[in-house]
């Protein structure tokens, strides 16, 4: 399989002197599901968010689809990232609009400002964006508000929103840590169906280490802003564990 | 050291202002006297230099002055205070000022009990009071013609600030403007001249305006107007600072660009404050057009300002009782309102 994303030596120094990335290197491949592990503040959410450009790296490189995406500005940003979707813990939708109408803002690259301000989008638009909502289960919630759903739905329909941008790689920051254990694992399968079906790349931070090895095709662990493991998932054992999570840390189950 | 620099100026001027205080209660001098400019200038000079040796002095000997209490280092705040008020030099310090300026303040405002029991004084506030509660109704056609166009004067200037201040707040909403250089320079000369207009009254603003375009309606819309626009784009855009990050994040993260970021992530939180806000304004708006009608603003302003020259009690009662009808109806409507829609 071709390499589709490649980061070299990234560092990322926040204005405040706070070093959150300290030269991390690897490579992702299409179709991996790469899971990120690592202790808050080892700075995997600075990862993310380095790679779409919605923070801005120090110094390094990151080559995405041929070509170094560190230094690109305005519109080559917003090409970049409708190649590259992302999801959040906190779901980050437009409460007050409704759910079709928060899919639809994954064209708002294609569309044009003053389309956009009236909100017209193609009849072919529309029917993409309830395809992607019945591929996540919640066809019959399209005209929902959106804070009207519970958490797991409304990660649902960011992952709806993300596959209306048809993504070559989709980002997910945490996208199950402010979830109860069974949505866990509904938003996580449909994460993997995404991945498995659809063939897009997905990169993920993750907290629990069952996750990781029931989803992940490979991790990389983040400790203090540098990659300590890069690897299969299913060869982590309590001495990799430890010295990610620190001494005495101990992993919790979830089922 | 920046505290104590502020300290320093409060103590400076505490100390100057109580001087010449104490100068002009000792040597009591005559209106003429006092209207000198140079002299006051002079004597209030050396008061204020006399102030600045004695903070000087009293900081070289470790002296908690106010002002060292009230701008200290929060570190140091948190240790709390050994010595109680009365004990405390600062303690002596706060009580001289206020009575001082206590005292002072009944000489200049020229305070009098006889006079508020003046029997002659209160039979003429009688025959005032009584007429207000006896209208004379025959006017209400009139007063109702006036009132109307005060409150259209006041629909009329919110209608034509909102959009303007709804572009203008995004410009002045540091979240949105201040990422860059050239950016943030915009913000910070827009807020400057806001702040200026914000700052000169309505009521200045109507004497410019009917100066300009005529005395009337005009001048008083364009008066509130203006002073509409500046705040509502002040509290608009506190507003947009206050909106959550994370749709923002969302929106930009799906390859939008600044406008639809503006449109999709920021609008959405921020419609119902400003609706909110702006029916608010409407109302603040229809008890200022009636101020502003008394300098010739127009509307029911204008009209009590006439009966009340001419001493026409009667009519005046008939205005200041639909005044207190229309602006009670707009209160507790823009209320009920801005309940319902929160």
């Amino acid at each position: 399989m071709s390499t589709i994303l490649s980061v070299k030596n990234l560092v990322k120094t926040y204005p405040n002197g706070v070093q959150a990335l300290k030269g991390v290197s690897f490579d992702v491949k299409k179709g991996e599901f790469v899971v990120i592990i690592g202790l808050s503040g080892s700075g995997k959410s600075t990862l993310l968010r380095c790679l779409n450009r919605l923070h801005d790296p120090t110094s390094g490189e990151v080559i995405f689809d041929g070509k170094n995406i560190v230094k690109i500005q305005g519109a080559e940003i917003r090409g970049l990232r409708k190649k590259m979707a992302m999801i959040f813990q906190s779901f980050n939708l437009i409460d007050r609009h409704t759910v079709i109408s928060n899919v639809l803002t994954g064209n708002l690259h294609r569309t044009g400002t003053f389309k956009s301000i009236l909100g017209i989008f193609s009849e072919e638009e529309k029917s993409i964006a309830n395809k992607f909502l019945k591929l996540v289960g919640i066809g019959d919630k399209a005209n929902y508000r959106a804070d009207q759903l519970s958490g797991g739905q409304k990660q649902r329909v960011a992952i709806a929103r993300a596959l209306a941008q048809e993504p070559e790689v989709l980002l997910a920051d945490e996208p199950v840590a402010s979830l109860d254990p069974a949505t866990c694992h509904v938003v996580m399968d449909y994460l993997e169906k995404v991945n498995k079906e659809l063939g897009i790349t997905i990169i993920c931070n993750l907290h629990f280490l069952s996750l990781v090895r029931r989803y992940a095709t490979r991790v990389i662990a983040l400790k203090g802003g540098e990659v300590m493991y890069d690897g299969d998932p299913k060869a982590i054992d309590n001495k990799w564990f430890e010295t990610i999570y620190g001494e005495g840390a101990k992993e919790v189950h979830i089922n | 050291m920046r505290e104590n620099i502020k300290a320093s100026i409060f103590d400076i001027f505490s100390f100057g202002y109580l001087l010449t205080l104490a100068f002009v209660t000792c040597y009591q001098p005559t209106e003429d006297q006092f209207l000198d400019i140079r002299v006051g200038a002079i004597v209030t000079l050396i008061c204020f230099i006399v102030g600045w040796v004695l903070t000087f002095v009293l900081y070289k000997f470790n002296v908690k002055t106010l002002g060292l209490l009230i701008f200290e280092a929060a570190h140091k705040k948190a240790l709390g205070n050994k010595k109680g008020f009365f004990k405390s030099f600062w303690g002596w310090h706060l009580q001289i000022l206020f009575w001082a300026t206590f005292i002072v303040s009944i000489y200049v405002t020229e305070f009098s009990f006889d006079d508020l029991f003046y029997v002659k004084g209160l039979e003429g506030a009688q025959r005032i009071f009584v007429s207000l509660l006896t209208p004379n109704l025959a006017i209400l056609p009139q007063g109702l013609m006036a009132i109307f166009e005060t409150v259209f004067m006041a629909f009329m200037s919110t209608v034509i600030a909102v959009p303007i201040a709804f572009v203008l707040s995004f410009v002045c909403a540091k979240n949105v403007m201040g990422k860059t250089m050239i950016g943030f320079s915009v913000y910070s000369v827009i807020r400057i001249f806001n702040n200026i207009v914000r700052s000169i009254e309505p009521l200045i603003w109507a004497i410019i305006f009917s100066v300009w375009v005529g005395i009337g309606p005009f001048a008083g819309m364009l008066a509130l107007m203006i002073t509409s626009v500046a705040s509502l784009t002040k509290q608009y855009s506190e507003f947009i600072e206050g909106v959550s990050e994370g749709p923002i994040e969302g929106i930009q993260s799906t390859g939008a660009n600044s406008l639809q970021v503006i449109w999709y992530a920021i609008v959405p939180q921020i419609v119902l404050p400003y609706i909110s806000y702006t029916i608010y304004r409407w109302d603040i708006n229809v008890r200022m057009a009636t101020i502003i009608g008394l300098v010739g603003g127009g509307g029911i302003g204008t009209m009590l300002m006439n009966y009340q020259g001419q001493a026409l009690w009667h009519e005046v009662g008939t205005l200041a009782l639909l005044i207190v009808i229309v602006v009670w109806a707009m209160d507790t409507a823009s209320a009920y309102i801005r309940e319902a829609i929160k």
